[in-house]
């Protein structure tokens, strides 16, 4: 039994979080702390996703902020997309929203989500993700860090 | 038949189009309504025989020396009526199928003789008759198999059902001649009077030859090879009268010959029934999981069933030779039971699968699908037969097999050996049985009736007609009053258990009222009350979900979820393949499935491929290790014996004069 003994020694390891900042965008739900997310790759390059596992894993833990990446876009409340949006991705981008519940919230992560970034005007892009469907919020960066997605979704979950 | 009809220049085509089709629907209206009053007469024949005197008839003229003699007793008039009762639905369902596919004459005149064959072999009373009236069965069963004869599968099925059918006469014949022989008499009931006299030597030889004949009749393995051939390719209703009421001879024979003439037997007896029904109903139902044609997989579940009926015919030969004649009562009646609901249910699965092969043209699980929509009336049909198959509560085929493990598991096996070995471990083999009949059922009604339409023959499907509907609606009404209110079973079974003493038919068997009571055994169950209980649990279920909606805003309407992608195709279903993939790789020793991927690479580069072709035979494993052997045996032999048959006339005339030399030599 000195395992549970150790934890208990141990504690918490987990940095203390800063105060919630002031909120964006109301929670889609009407409930703080609880934000199911379904991610989209529009054309991204892979750094957004890989940075995005960084904030949902163990060190950064957005799930104690109350965010969650979900598998079906039916059990979501909003969208998190990541990359320019590529002709192939277009229809893909607008069927996924139309299958996320409404109220909901589109958060875009990274240069390319926002403005096109280095892939802005290329031959096989449709434009930024603003361009395509309405973005609540936008994460810039190339690729942001997990401390300023977890910074950027703390303004929606509100904790 | 045909009336004259005035010469019409304007529309020749049309005129005898018209009568043609008149004429054939006349032709199937008679032929379906006569095996529909054959089935009538039947029924009231049976159910008069069961609880009124037993009838004797004797037609001296009609066979030379023994004539015909027709002894019809509860046991008999139990299987005339069944057999009767199903006669009724495949008739009526027959007259509309008939016109749907076309038939020809012959097997329009060849339904009712058959129907009338397979009533005349339980009333038979002597052994002469027995045997007129099986064959008679046999060879119009055959005749109606051949039906689609222009199709080299039919033919196929048919040699191989003829001499399967044959050799198991052949077994019964030496049977019967035997037990003749021995018994002193040609009518069953002498031989009954004399049947103590019989030697232990001949009781063995005639149960092994009658296992033999009778246990291929039933589909028992392991001469069961016929059922998964002539049940597919014969016409349905065809089908479902072989299935549901030809096979149930099989039991018939075995109950009437082995059980009731050569009376109780040592212990051997029962436990051999025990050992082959379980087999044969766990291979069975094996067999049936893995089966992606629709009737296949209904044939190997006839087997299953049928090895279901035999396990509990064991049982109660078994227990009875042992003493526990109460528990023995519990098992016949197990049996009787489930000889009724796999008639009803098996009539429905084959009129069902007949329904959809009328519409599509398709018996491949894989290609259908997507009939819920089109197919409303035929898939609720058949989804009362799957629930009936399956043996799940509401399903006709429920309470019997409840009553066969409660008969096993109470078998009273203090300071017995014997019984505490065998009773767990078929406890063990029904419950694997139940459990894939299940998985086999699901798959034949999800993969063939939800979703949606793998193929466009699936898609373009309509419903059946009224005459196809009303024969399944029969059919369902019977699952329907099996599967709730077996209690209106309770006087039928009673006295057919009474004419069986030597299975403890003599005891009080389990009481079939309301509640289903057994004997001198703490363990009671309503099937009425079940369903009422569902059904009240239902509309509670649907009352609660309204009132919990009512301040909800209206529900909006979205498109389907297909990962993003426009929409949902027919490939991204289960098929029946898939579904029984996991089952295939469990039971691989036993299956032996034969699996091919071929992977085809681009000429410029073995890291593109260009296709990947996957191709699966599940075959028979016993039909392959046991048959082929045998039928390559009998070929080579025959090419031998063909030598002496070259064609020269002068050879023959030798053979003649040598044969008469011979009987000469003999006879001197």
């Amino acid at each position: 039994m000195s395992w549970i003994a150790k934890i208990g020694r141990v504690g918490r390891i987990v940095e203390p979080a800063d105060d919630a900042p002031a909120t964006t965008v109301a929670p889609p739900t009407g409930v703080g702390g609880s934000l199911q997310l379904r991610h989209v790759d529009a054309g991204s390059c892979n750094g957004c996703e890989l940075e995005i596992a960084g904030a949902f894993c163990s060190v950064y833990d957005a799930e104690r902020f109350g965010a969650r990446i979900v598998a079906s876009p039916r059990h979501a409340d909003g969208l998190i997309a990541t990359g320019v949006v590529t002709r192939n991705m277009h229809q893909p981008l607008l069927n996924t929203l139309k299958a996320v519940p409404e109220p909901r919230v589109v958060i875009a992560v990274g240069d390319c989500a926002c403005n096109g970034g280095a892939f802005a005007r290329g031959y096989g892009v449709v434009g930024s993700v603003a361009d395509v469907i309405p973005v609540d919020v936008e994460i810039p960066g190339c690729p942001p860090t997990p401390a300023q997605i977890i910074a950027a979704l703390r303004t929606v979950t509100g904790r | 038949m045909t009336t004259a009809l005035p010469d019409s220049p304007t529309v020749p085509a049309l005129d005898k189009a018209l009568p043609a089709a008149r004429r054939a629907h006349a032709q199937a209206v008679a032929s379906g309504s006569v095996t529909a009053a054959l089935g009538v007469l039947g029924v009231a024949l049976g159910l008069s025989a069961v609880f009124g005197a037993p009838r004797h008839l004797r037609i001296g003229w009609l066979l030379p020396l023994v004539g015909v003699i027709f002894d019809l007793g509860p046991l008999g008039g139990f299987f005339v009526a069944a057999t009767g009762a199903v006669s009724i639905a495949v008739g009526i369902y027959a007259v509309g199928y008939a016109q749907r596919e076309h038939w020809a004459r012959f097997p329009l005149v060849m339904l009712p003789l058959f129907v009338a064959a397979m009533l005349l072999v339980p009333a038979a009373g002597s052994v002469t008759t027995f045997l007129l009236a099986w064959e008679l069965m046999a060879a119009a069963s055959l005749v109606l198999v051949l039906s689609e004869h222009h199709r080299a599968q039919v033919r196929s099925a048919g040699a191989f059902y003829a001499v399967m059918t044959q050799l198991g006469f052949a077994a019964i014949l030496l049977a019967l001649v035997v037990l003749s022989a021995a018994g002193g008499g040609d009518a069953f009931a002498t031989i009954a009077a004399g049947s103590g006299g019989i030697s232990g030597g001949t009781r063995t030889a005639v149960l092994l030859l009658t296992l033999m004949g009778f246990g291929s009749k039933a589909g028992l393995l392991p001469l069961h090879a016929w059922l998964p051939r002539a049940h597919p390719e014969a016409p349905s209703p065809v089908s479902a009268l072989m299935s549901a009421a030809m096979v149930n001879m099989g039991i018939y024979g075995l109950i009437r010959i082995d059980l009731q003439i050569l009376g109780p037997g040592p212990h051997w007896w029962g436990l051999t029934l025990m050992v082959f029904g379980a087999l044969s109903a766990v291979f069975g139902v094996l067999q049936a999981s893995v089966a992606t044609d629709l009737k296949r997989l209904l044939a190997y579940s006839t087997t299953e069933n049928m090895g279901l009926v035999t396990l509990a015919l064991g049982a109660a030969t078994l227990l009875s030779s042992y003493g526990a004649r109460q528990v023995a009562a519990m098992a016949m009646t197990a049996a009787l039971l489930l000889i009724l609901a796999h008639a009803a249910f098996k009539t429905l699965a084959f009129l069902g699968a007949g329904s959809v092969l009328a519409a599509t043209g398709l018996r491949d699980l894989d290609k259908l699908g997507g009939l819920a929509r089109r197919m409303p009336g035929t898939t609720v049909m058949f989804g009362i037969a799957a629930l009936g198959a399956s043996g799940l509560p509401l399903g006709a085929g429920f309470v019997g097999e409840w009553l066969l493990l409660q008969s096993l598991i109470h078998s009273p096996h203090e300071n017995n050996t014997l019984l505490a070995l065998t009773m767990p471990l078929s406890v063990g083999a029904v419950a694997l049985t139940t459990g894939l009949g299940i998985a086999a059922m699901v798959k034949a009604f999800g993969v063939g009736f939800l979703a949606r339409p793998r193929s466009a023959a699936a898609q373009a499907a309509r419903e059946a007609p009224t005459s196809m509907m009303a024969g399944m609606a029969l059919a369902a009404a019977a699952c329907g009053v099996f599967a709730v209110a077996p209690a209106a079973l309770g006087p039928l079974l009673k006295q057919v258990l009474a004419a069986l003493p030597t299975v403890g038919g003599n005891e009080a068997g389990p009481a079939l009222g309301a509640y289903l009571r057994l004997p001198g055994i703490p363990g009671s169950m309503s099937p009425g009350l079940i369903a009422v209980a569902l059904v009240v649990a239902v509309l509670l279920a649907l009352g609660l979900g309204r009132w919990g909606l009512r301040h909800r805003p209206a529900a909006a309407v979205v498109p389907l979820w297909a990962c993003g992608a426009d929409s949902l195709s027919s490939k991204m279903q289960y098929t029946a393949t898939s579904f029984a993939e996991p089952l295939q790789r469990v039971f691989d020793n036993v299956l032996k499935p034969e699996t091919d991927v071929e992977v085809t690479h681009f000429a410029e580069s073995q890291y593109l491929v260009e296709k990947v072709t996957y191709r699966t035979l599940q075959a028979d494993p016993l039909e392959q290790r046991l048959y082929t052997p045998v039928v390559r045996a009998v070929t080579t032999w025959a090419q031998w014996v063909r030598r002496a048959h070259p064609g020269s006339v002068h050879l023959y005339l030798a053979y003649g004069a040598l044969g008469l030399l011979i009987v000469l030599v003999i006879s001197r």
